[in-house]
This record gives C-alpha cells, structure tokens and sequence, in this order.
C-alpha cells in the first residue's frame, strides 16, 4: 500500500525519475511501462488555458492503456522519418504534499522540459505542471493518470513526444 | 539590399526567395495584413455570452473581438483612444466594460467610452461621443467573425465567391457550434509556407494512411481568383483498423462517409477543415518573416449528444493538430520548406500543370496546381512583374 509516508514519497519520486529518464531517451516502451495495466491507465496532455476555460481539448488525449499503446506505435513505427529528431530533458520537482484517496496517491509536481533540435542550440520546450495518480501495480509504482497541464499558452514547435 | 526577386514567367513556379525576403514581408503586412482583404478572427461559438471578448492580431493591429451586452459581435482595435495604450491583455474572457489601466477611460462592451475621470480639464469641446474604441468593418459567415482595415474590401459573400458552400459545410451547415478548446502552436516558418502547404496535402507524406489501409475517397478542388481554394472528398473506411490497439478513436459517429471531408483555404491563410468529425478553425497570424502562429480552435455542433461531444474531443485532440496522429507530419514540413527556401532559384509545381502561360482553374482532387491560382493572385496583388530572367 501507497501512504503518505517517507518510504512511499521515496518510490513515487523514483518513479517521476523513470517517467522523464524515458522520455529524455525517447525510450517509449519504457514511458508506457510508467503507466499502470489497467484498460484505464491514461495521459492527457493539456494546455493550462484550456482547463481554466474549462474546456478539454488537449494536446494529447489517451483516456485509456490502448491510446497509450497506439500512441507509442506512432512515434516509434508511423512518424519515423517524417520529423527533425530532438532531444528533450525534463526537470522534474514535486512540491505540496500528496493526498491518499483509496490507496491512490495524488501528486503535483513541477515540471520544465528543455528542447535541443538536431543540429540547434537549446532552448525551453514547455513548462507546466503534472498532476498525477500513483498506484502499486505489478509490486511496483505506476501511474493511473498522469495529466501534463503547461503554461506555455503558445508552445514553440510541433510536439512528437509526450511532456 | 538584396537583388530584387524576379518572378519567373511560367505560372508553375514561384522564387523561393519570397518566403525569406525581410523587406517583403513588411510590404505583405501593409498591403494583404492592413488591406483590402477578410481576415477570420473568431467563430461566434467562442464569445457566445454577451460580455465575452477574444483578443487577436490583425497583422500588426492588436485587436479586440467583444460580444456586446446588446449580443452584437463587433471587432476593435485594442488601443485606448486616449493616449493609444493597449486596453486588453487576456487572450479571452468575460468583461462588464473595457478598462484602460493608464487613466482609466472605461469602454462599454459595445465600444462607447463611458468613464474618463478629470474631463472637466480635458481639451476644448472635449466629447466623450467621438472617444470610442474604434471600430473595424466585421462581417459573418456562419458564425465566422471576419474583419478588415480596409474600406476597399468587397463585401464578405462576393470576396468568399465560390469557397462559401465547402465553407458552410465545413463549419457544421449552419455554424452552430460550440467551443471545445484550443492548441496554440508557432512554427518557424513563413506564414506563406504555412498556408502553402496547409490545406493541400501530399498523400504521400502519410505513412499512417498507408499503414491503415486508409484510402483518400473521390473528391475535388476548387480554386478561386482570389486566392481561396476549397477541397470537399469522401472518406473511405479504413482497412487495417486492427492497426490500432483502440480504433474507436477513428470512428464515424457524425458524418456521412460521402461528405467526410471539407477544407476551406482562405486567402491569406485561415484554414477551415472538418475531416472525419473534427471541427477545426485554424486561425494563423504571421509574427515575423520566419514565424507563423496558429490556433487550432475545435467544435462540437450545438445539437451533439454528450457522447458525440466526448468522441469530437478525443478524435480532435489526437487527430489534426500539431501533433496529431495525422498532420504531425505537416507540421514539419512547414519548418523544413522554409530552411530550404534560403536556397536560390523557384519552387515548381509539376502535379496537374498543364500549361505555363495562364493558370488552370480545372484541378483535380491531388494537384498541386490547385495553388497556383493563389499563387497567381498574390504576384499582382503584390505588383510583381513576371520576367524570363528567372
Ligand atoms: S491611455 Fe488609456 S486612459 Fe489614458
Ligand atoms: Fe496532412
């Protein structure tokens, strides 16, 4: 069981660690395998205007472990070739303390990707917050639901990967 | 200086330094920007409720899209008439009155000034009556808020000419539609470039098509003289759904697979698409001779089921915008004709060109020869002479 207890902080800080090393790799087996099993796991990538006007367009719209499947099948097998490679690093900070809902553990962190283009200097991708929910799946944490939620009301690029 | 551009003599070609050219770029804000053109700003269904405003660009201009509390939808610049600071920041919004933080001067929503403190000390005959925000020339098209500069412009339905039907179509029949959200995007590219490649599309690009057996259906293209172009096309089920892990994303719930798909291109570069049961407004606004920004603004109809709403927001969100399973792909290839446009020499169109001395009205569904009309529009109106030099 997930508690708000040092030890559990502990592996949900791991698994943030898991979720931007795979993106950072571009690893997108290994982004999927931060999500939980259940038909239900999803990810939602969303603009912070968007929710303040309280509309759901997102940027990305996986509301469940299929999406996520097919999302990856994409950017691994259909885009491949179509788009200029870059490389991204997140930075990742949770702040406030998590809540516990049924064994679920709620957590918003801070986040802050920075964007290389092939052959470009660096520059700042998207910064926003995560809103996630964590739970024990395969004696392990991974999330339910994991909702990007970015300030940057204009993002600077077409977007391949997820936040 | 550069060397000046020439424009080639074969109507199926166009210099490339157009898309690059600085000085250009500042005589296409004054002249397509400021002038005698439309310009979509807003659909109705994003300021529905009196009081409700949008801010844009009109090229340059900061302007402001307002519903009065009269439920009139009228456009101004978003300038105080006092000394000319800029009135609203927010993007959009709900606003009693407009207030300008400098002096206070207060607008109605209908644009009159209501509140200006201290005018006992204001200038000789100072009247309150000629200090409204000023006004632009808007008109409607099915809910579409278009506005213009220019007191040139002809009217709306005479400038849409032959793209207003696929136009109408696009927008739901009737333009009853609700907001569902936006993705805002900027693309280094020049706004040309942008629209260029927008609304035509190479099915060769689309490796997803290929992989779910997704035929193009029968359908046509219409150009007209004034740069519009419009594409209306059946949509053929797909083959390969067991592609996908979940194929319900590409379902057809609202449309009839004859009438799958409308995309109206307005000159210069607003595209209006509804593809599968997307609704998209794309709003774009040029920010300097190597960037473009779009607004993807998606609907629902104002009749849909929940259920149809819930299904236009999955299929919208992942299918058509800056990272859509679809125009991903687009979108790079806006960044990339533009790197490769600092090259020398012209771009040539070779799909469906039949002759080079006059461009062809007569286009089918995947020539590219459909842009040349725009292309054609655009050496006049921006008093390019054609040479044999080039
Ligand atoms: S500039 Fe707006 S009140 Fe003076
Ligand atoms: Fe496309």
């Amino acid at each position: 069981m997930l508690g708000i207890d040092e030890a559990s902080l502990a592996l949900v800080d791991d698994l943030q660690r898991r979720y931007i090393e795979a993106l950072d790799r571009r690893a997108m087996e290994a982004w999927l395998d931060c999500f939980s099993q259940d038909a239900d796991a999803s990810y939602f990538c969303i603009a912070a205007e968007n929710v303040e006007g309280g509309q759901e367009i997102a940027l990305m719209y996986d509301d469940c472990r299929a999406r996520l499947t097919d999302r990856v099948t994409f950017i691994t097998k259909v885009w491949t070739g179509t788009f200029q490679p870059y490389r991204m690093r997140h930075f990742v900070q949770r702040i406030g303390i998590p809540t516990l809902d049924h064994g679920k553990l709620c957590v918003v962190s801070n986040f802050h990707i920075a964007i290389t283009p092939e052959g470009g200097s660096s520059n700042l991708l998207a910064v926003g917050q995560y809103e996630d929910t964590v739970v024990l799946d395969r004696g392990e944490p991974r999330f339910l639901r994991k909702r990007a939620v970015y300030d940057t009301t204009v993002l600077p690029r077409y977007i391949v990967y997820p936040f | 200086m550069n060397a000046p551009i020439q424009w080639p003599k074969a109507v199926n070609e166009i210099p490339k330094a157009i898309f690059t050219d600085a000085e250009l770029y500042e005589r296409e804000i004054e002249t397509i920007f400021h002038g005698a053109q439309w310009h979509s700003l807003a659909h109705r269904a994003e300021i529905s409720k009196p009081g409700d405003f949008k801010t844009m660009l009109l090229g340059r201009m900061p302007v402001i899209v307002a519903n009065g509390e009269d439920g009139k939808i009228r456009v101004f610049f978003n300038s105080c008439t006092h000394r000319g600071n800029q009135v609203e920041t927010a993007s959009c919004g709900n606003r009693k009155a407009f207030e300008c933080p400098y002096h206070r001067w207060m607008f109605r929503t209908n644009g009159e000034l209501a509140v200006c403190p201290g005018s006992e000390e204001f200038s000789p005959g100072f009247d309150k009556k000629a200090y409204g925000l000023r006004e632009l020339r808007t008109a409607e098209f099915c809910g579409l808020i278009f506005a213009t500069a220019s007191a040139d412009t002809p009217p709306l339905e005479t400038w849409l000419g032959q793209v207003a039907g696929t136009l109408a179509g696009a927008l739901g029949g009737d333009g009853r539609l609700k907001l569902l959200g936006y993705q805002k995007v900027r693309y280094a590219s020049n706004w040309k470039a942008y629209s260029d490649n927008d609304g035509y599309h190479a099915p060769l690009l689309h490796v997803g098509f290929r992989l779910l057996g997704w035929q193009g259906g029968q359908g046509s293209q219409t150009p007209t003289p004034n740069g519009h172009l419009a594409f209306e096309s059946q949509l053929k089920p797909i083959v390969n759904r067991e592609f996908l892990k979940d194929p319900s994303l590409i379902d057809l719930k609202a449309t009839d697979p004859e009438s799958g798909s409308r995309i109206a291109q307005l000159f210069p570069h607003t595209v209006i698409t509804k593809h599968m049961d997307v609704i998209n407004v794309r709003f774009a606004t040029p920010i300097s001779v190597d960037c473009t920004e779009v607004h993807y603004a998606y609907f629902a109809h104002a009749d849909d089921s929940e259920e149809l709403v819930r299904h236009r927001i999955r299929q919208s969100s992942n299918l058509l915008g800056p990272c859509g399973m679809i125009s991903m792909e687009d979108a790079s290839i806006f960044n990339r004709i533009h790197i490769g446009s600092f090259t020398p020499g012209n771009a040539a169109f070779q799909k469906g060109v039949k002759r080079f001395d006059e461009v062809g009205f007569d286009v089918k569904q995947n020539d590219e020869s459909g842009n040349l009309p725009k292309w054609n529009y655009y050496c006049e109106l921006m008093g390019f002479q054609r040479s044999e030099v080039a």
